[in-house]
């Protein structure tokens, strides 16, 4: 027996507990059983849309990409919370699946949790560059310099989808409903590290709360759970970090990335254009 | 900064409370161990031991300096983990007066029995 064939997946059949909820008939959340045929390469939202195109076309449940960048099928699966198009069903060496809504969420419908919290949250710590320069900022005349190292601090962290896995998988967002939340502290760090801004005291300001970054405990849950293997929790500790520099008067003020300078000249292209392509023929 | 200040002080009264508390277990509690190295600092839990490190004005600040760390140390963590249960403006305000009360309380009771002993 190959080393493949000892880990061949035998089920044919996949049985799916799937969290149903309406608000609108008065239930409890409840599970339902679904039998669904396994084929190889089924993801768990495979299994779903089989579930809701052949079987009841009621569940509700967010999709879109199917390729874990658009973050919306997050759920939890066998109580780990996951993207549903990211998760191979074969993976999880079992025919027995329970998919409920991510947790520490409000639940709209079925699997649909409310994130409009999880982003007011994120859109509370300014999650765009801030200039004092506004007039470049409004009518740029060439991009900010930054070099490779200054974006190699915070790169990690502009991978974030937006995906609420984080948010699920935290122990304090689990006991304190006003936490921010480590998507937000995150991306808090991920700006105020960008060399090309100058917001970082107005970011403070949303993170320094009673209910903000000192309520991190460094559970490091969120580092665990990230689909896209961000370090939320790392990005938290920099900025507490940052605070505390910034608390006793050590933190070393640094200039803001310059506009580039344009070249006197245009610049010609080093490698020759095709004469039809320049022609456009 | 507010938040960030009464974290910082949380981190630095840790440190200090591990540094006297250092102090505290080497001298009155790990004589054997000194012993093992050669060092006799005979039977510090004795009372005429007590009664003689008790009226040093160098033992009475230690102890005020640890009673002050803890107290701050203990009742601030204290008072994020109840808030962090109970998040409301009217609990945050309700807890923080007991714990503010708690705290001058026992304060005022432990440094009387250092100060008193001292004179």
């Amino acid at each position: 027996m190959t080393e493949e064939s000892k880990h061949e997946f035998k089920f044919t059949e996949i049985k799916f507990k799937v969290q149903r909820y309406n608000p609108e008939n008065g239930k409890a959340p409840h599970l339902q059983e679904f039998t669904v045929p396994f084929t190889k390469g089924m993801t768990v939202l495979d299994g779903l849309l089989h579930i809701k195109e052949n079987m009841d076309s009621t569940l509700a449940f967010r999709t879109s990409c199917r390729m874990g960048i658009c973050g919306s099928c997050a759920m939890l699966i066998n109580d780990y919370p996951h993207l549903a198009c990211h998760t191979q069903i074969e993976e999880l060496h079992t025919d027995k699946l329970t998919v409920k809504p991510l947790p520490n969420l409000p639940i709209i419908k079925d699997l649909v949790p409310d994130m409009s919290t999880f982003f007011a949250n994120h859109k509370s710590i300014k999650p765009y560059i801030i200039r004092s320069d506004r007039q470049e900022m409004e009518q740029p005349t060439a991009e900010y310099t930054q070099a490779p190292k200054e974006l190699d601090s915070f790169l990690q962290f502009t991978y974030c989808i937006k995906c609420g896995i984080c948010v699920a998988a935290c122990p304090t967002s689990a006991s304190d409903s006003e936490f921010l939340g480590p998507q937000a502290l995150a991306q808090c760090y991920r700006y105020c590290a960008d060399s090309r801004d100058e917001g970082a005291e107005e970011r403070v300001a949303s993170v320094d709360t009673k209910h903000g970054i000192w309520h991190c405990h460094f559970a490091a849950a969120c580092s665990e759970v990230c689909p896209k293997g961000l370090d939320p929790g790392l990005a938290i500790q920099l900025m507490k970090r940052s605070l505390v520099s910034r608390a006793i008067g050590s933190k070393k003020k640094k200039q803001p990335a310059q506009v580039a300078k344009l070249p006197a000249e245009p610049t010609k292209p080093k490698v020759p254009v095709p004469e039809f392509t320049a022609k456009g023929k | 900064m507010r938040n960030t200040y009464l974290q910082l002080v949380q981190l630095i009264t840790g440190i200090l409370i591990a540094v006297l508390l250092g102090i505290h277990m080497v001298t009155q509690h790990l004589d054997a161990v000194l012993g093992f190295f050669g060092i006799d600092i005979g039977h510090p839990t004795s009372w005429s031991s007590m009664i003689e490190r008790s009226r040093q004005g160098i033992w009475a600040f230690i102890y005020i300096a640890l009673l002050i760390f803890t107290l701050y140390h203990a009742f601030n963590g204290l008072r994020n983990i109840v808030l962090e249960l109970t998040p409301s403006a009217r609990a945050e305000r309700v807890v923080t007066g007991i714990i503010i009360f708690v705290g001058v309380v026992f304060l005022i009771l432990g440094i009387y029995a250092p100060l008193a002993l001292l004179s």
